[in-house]
């Protein structure tokens, strides 16, 4: 298990029940560090999602601590951590006909004094800024989880907790989320963890943590977790890696 | 937007100085007599200033409750509070009680609905906060349980016991006096500031409570707020003048239309547009077949409900 001293997210034996019984997750514990790039790989109802929502103080750990830089998540205020961490779910089936720059502008919420970011440029960021005077209601599925994406970015918070954020994105919208949100960790530090499924896509990170029933069954580069064994353990299939000579790598399935 | 604001205020202070002086008795603003200020200041002022503050804490509760239950179909009146308030008014009139005077009956009303709403409220909590589908269930049960226990003691009163207590139930603003309205005034007054203040937060909650939670607000805690400011309006409008319909369900609707979804602009728009249409409604209610009066409530949902479908015909997209 790999261990960041600088870690601004950490789980310290994080145990956590959904009902009496069994524990959804078990003791778990890992650290993410200033920068990282980290994906969560797993099947459904590995614990992805849960891992997340811990992270984010929407659910609280039965037993153990998680720490947002070195203090535990429960000792900060609402607005603060807020600051710090911001968490987009996965399911975002709202109806409310808000409009694209309403629902964006949300990001500034917890801020009195305006941060520099304005909702222009979170939606230049996301290719939206001609749809700024658009209905959520009238958008495309994809294009309402861009909108939801910029309103993520215009929190600002150093923490982006993303939960399957690709999903229903085109292609086109797969690899340019990808490259923004590597663009704004060079330009601004940020760090993202970001739940997903598709092993393709996980090679794309500077770490995967490899999650099954509610534990870390792996937590390194995509070259030393990425094998036929570990995707066979966390995914029950079989796949071939591939590598390029020229050293790129892809997943056969 | 700001064009719509002042031209909505306008509308709203026009017709709210025409509710004045115009009436079954016209009143010329520039040469008040004696026998004209007498009406003005004992009978028409304090029914105007009640329609006001009913409209507006039927239209922003409207707006809330909407918001934090998540569901277009709320209005103040489903939490069961009305009901609530309705059979202990009832319950008074048919007994003929005046303990208190005047305000006897306000009173009742408002305590009713108190203890309806602590009840829901009640109901709706598990797990330290509220859940807005068991809210709604709650109110809607104990809604039905109290409209029975209303029509028993409906069917065994007097006549004229039972003709009082439906023109009230109904909504009667002609019952509008001096001293009920400091109460009203007071609890509408404050349920509108916290509304207001959270207005935010309730936006937040819109988009469930992940969101809410990422955006650094406690989604328990906002709720509960909100529920309380929420109670305190619809319980203080209901003591007022009774039930009033239409305007807590569709004025956060024809709102929607027109000022869109941010609960900052809409709420203070539900409040102005329910006290504009309540104040109307009761003006030509009481001038269109003078000397008899119609109740306010069936006017508003006359002149409401084909602006609110003209609306929903005409508008590319539902409000919710």
């Amino acid at each position: 298990m790999s261990s960041v001293s600088d870690g601004i997210l950490e789980f310290g034996d994080i145990n956590f029940f959904y009902e009496r019984g069994t524990p959804f997750i078990k003791d778990m514990s890992f650290s993410i560090g200033n920068g990282e790039f980290i994906g969560l790989l797993g099947a459904n109802g590995s614990g992805k999602s849960t891992i997340l929502k811990l992270a984010s103080g929407l659910l609280n750990a039965s037993a153990g601590d998680v720490s947002l830089w070195g203090k535990p998540i429960v000792s900060y205020k609402n607005k603060d951590r807020a600051k710090l961490l911001s968490y987009l779910p996965q399911v975002l089936d709202i109806n409310i006909p808000y409009t694209v720059k309403e629902l964006v502008g949300m990001g500034l919420y917890p801020y009195d004094i305006m941060p520099e970011l304005t909702v222009d440029d979170a939606l230049e960021m996301v290719g939206l800024q001609e749809k700024a005077g658009a209905l959520i209601t009238n958008l495309s599925g994809g294009e309402r989880r861009r909108v939801y994406i910029a309103m993520t970015l215009l929190q600002g918070a150093g923490l982006l907790l993303l939960d399957e954020p690709l999903a229903n994105l085109d292609i086109k919208y797969q690899i340019e989320l990808l490259r923004l949100l590597k663009k704004l960790r060079e330009k601004r530090g940020i760090t993202v963890v970001m739940a997903l499924h598709e092993i393709n896509i996980a090679l794309q990170f500077d770490r995967i943590m490899l999650i099954k029933e509610g534990a870390v069954i792996g937590n390194g580069t995509p070259d030393i977790i990425m094998t036929e064994g570990s995707i066979k353990k966390a995914f029950d299939v079989d796949v071939d890696i591939m590598r390029e000579s020229s050293g790129e790598v892809y997943i056969k399935y | 937007m700001k064009i719509k604001l002042i031209l909505i205020t306008i509308i709203a202070a026009i017709i709210f100085a025409l509710a004045l002086f115009v009436g079954p008795k016209p009143i010329n603003p520039f040469n008040i007599n004696g026998i004209d200020k007498e009406i003005l200041f004992s009978i028409r002022l304090p029914r105007v200033l009640v329609s006001i503050f009913m409209g507006m804490a039927l239209g922003a509760s409207g707006a809330v409750l909407q918001g934090i239950l998540r569901n277009p179909l709320a209005d103040p009146y489903i939490l069961g509070i009305s009901s609530g308030a309705a059979l202990t008014a009832a319950f008074g009139i048919i007994m003929g009680l005046t303990v208190f005077g005047s305000v006897t009956i306000p009173l009742l009303a408002f305590i009713g609905a108190l203890i309806t709403g602590v009840f829901v409220g009640a109901m709706g909590w598990k797990r330290g906060g509220f859940w807005p589908e068991r809210l709604l269930l709650a109110g809607v049960g104990l809604g039905f349980l109290f409209s029975a226990m209303l029509m028993l003691l409906m069917s065994i009163s007097s006549d004229e016991g039972l003709r009082r207590a439906t023109l009230w139930i109904f909504g009667d603003l002609s019952l509008a006096d001096w001293p009920v309205l400091p109460y009203g005034f007071i609890f509408i007054t404050a349920g509108l500031i916290v509304a207001m203040t959270r207005a935010r937060a309730l936006n937040a909650l819109m988009l469930g409570d992940d969101l809410a939670h990422s955006l650094g607000f406690s989604p328990r805690k906002e709720r509960f707020i909100l529920f309380i400011s929420v109670g305190f309006m619809t319980a203080a409008s209901v003591s007022l003048g009774g039930m009033i319909g239409f305007i807590g369900l569709l004025v956060p609707h024809i709102g929607r239309f027109i000022v869109g979804s941010d609960n900052r602009v809409l709420i203070p728009i539900s409040a102005l547009g329910g006290g504009v249409l309540l104040c109307i409604s009761d003006l030509i209610g009481k001038s269109i077949i003078s000397p008899t009066e119609l109740p306010a409530g069936i006017i508003t949902a006359v002149i409401g409900a084909p602006y609110f479908l003209y609306l929903l015909r005409r508008k590319d997209v539902l409000s919710f």
